[in-house]
């Protein structure tokens, strides 16, 4: 009889454990992985030159690492927007 | 509760309205019985477990709409969700595309701007010979302030 009960509580309690998925849960909206990458450091010049051609290089490398991240940003912020009217006109 | 949810609603309605059909078979019975002296004594439990049969069958007749409407509910969220989640990785892609695209711009921009220096390099280097303390400020501005937040920018101009 004890086993029974012992069954029976077990059965009650697995009910309880039952991993039943919500319906109407929208899961977190995956981010491109070309938009997770962090925007590297400028690169420095040797200090060390006199010559105007390396700064001239320096200063040209850092643009277009400004402008990597530029593109980064501005599509971050699209993403942004597109998303949250995904998700707004969820609900 | 959650083991009715390993019962098909088709049986799960059936067995409701069985439940309702049985109080109200036996609330009739109940009343046939004025009409015969020996079942008197079993008028009054066949009435209340006819009642009981029937609260308890629209309770659960209530309980099985209530569930049914919300299920229905839950699937068309759970179609706006499918639908939203297409549309999110539709929207990834073409970001993901623009990324691509928009950087190949930048980096093939940056060659001609290379070519260019290289070009040009040895006739501004001829002209121009630097300060050196024009490498020293360049780089104290290009370092990330962040790294070094109290770090202040002291060169030195040679003379």
């Amino acid at each position: 009889m004890k086993k029974l009960l012992l069954i029976c509580i077990l059965i009650t309690l697995a009910g309880c454990a039952s991993n039943k998925s919500l319906p109407g849960v929208m899961a977190f909206p995956n981010v491109p992985d070309n938009l997770m990458v962090p925007c590297p450091d400028l690169t420095t010049v040797d200090e060390s030159t006199t010559k105007l051609s390396d700064v001239l290089t320096t200063v040209s490398k850092n643009y277009e690492t400004y402008y990597d991240c530029k593109v980064q940003v501005d599509n971050w912020i699209e993403w942004y927007n597109t998303h949250k009217s995904i998700v707004d006109s969820v609900k | 509760m959650w083991m009715l949810d390993f019962i098909p609603d088709a049986y799960l309605h059936l067995a409701i309205i069985t439940i309702i059909c049985t109080g109200g078979g036996l609330y009739l019975l109940g009343l046939l019985m004025n009409f015969w002296p020996p079942a008197y004594p079993y008028r009054e439990p066949v009435r209340i477990t006819a009642t009981v049969l029937v609260v308890a069958g629209i309770y659960f007749l209530g309980g099985y709409g209530v569930d049914m409407e919300w299920r229905a509910k839950a699937e068309q969220l759970q179609a706006k969700i499918d639908q939203a989640s297409a549309q999110s990785e539709s929207a990834n892609a073409k970001i993901q595309t623009k990324i691509i695209t928009q950087t190949k711009i930048i980096h093939d921009k940056q060659i001609v701007v290379r070519k260019e220096i290289q070009t040009v390099e040895k006739q501004i280097d001829a002209e121009c010979k630097l300060d050196p303390a024009v490498p020293k400020i360049l780089n104290d501005a290009a370092k990330n302030p962040m790294a070094n937040p109290i770090g202040t920018v002291s060169v030195g101009v040679a003379k």
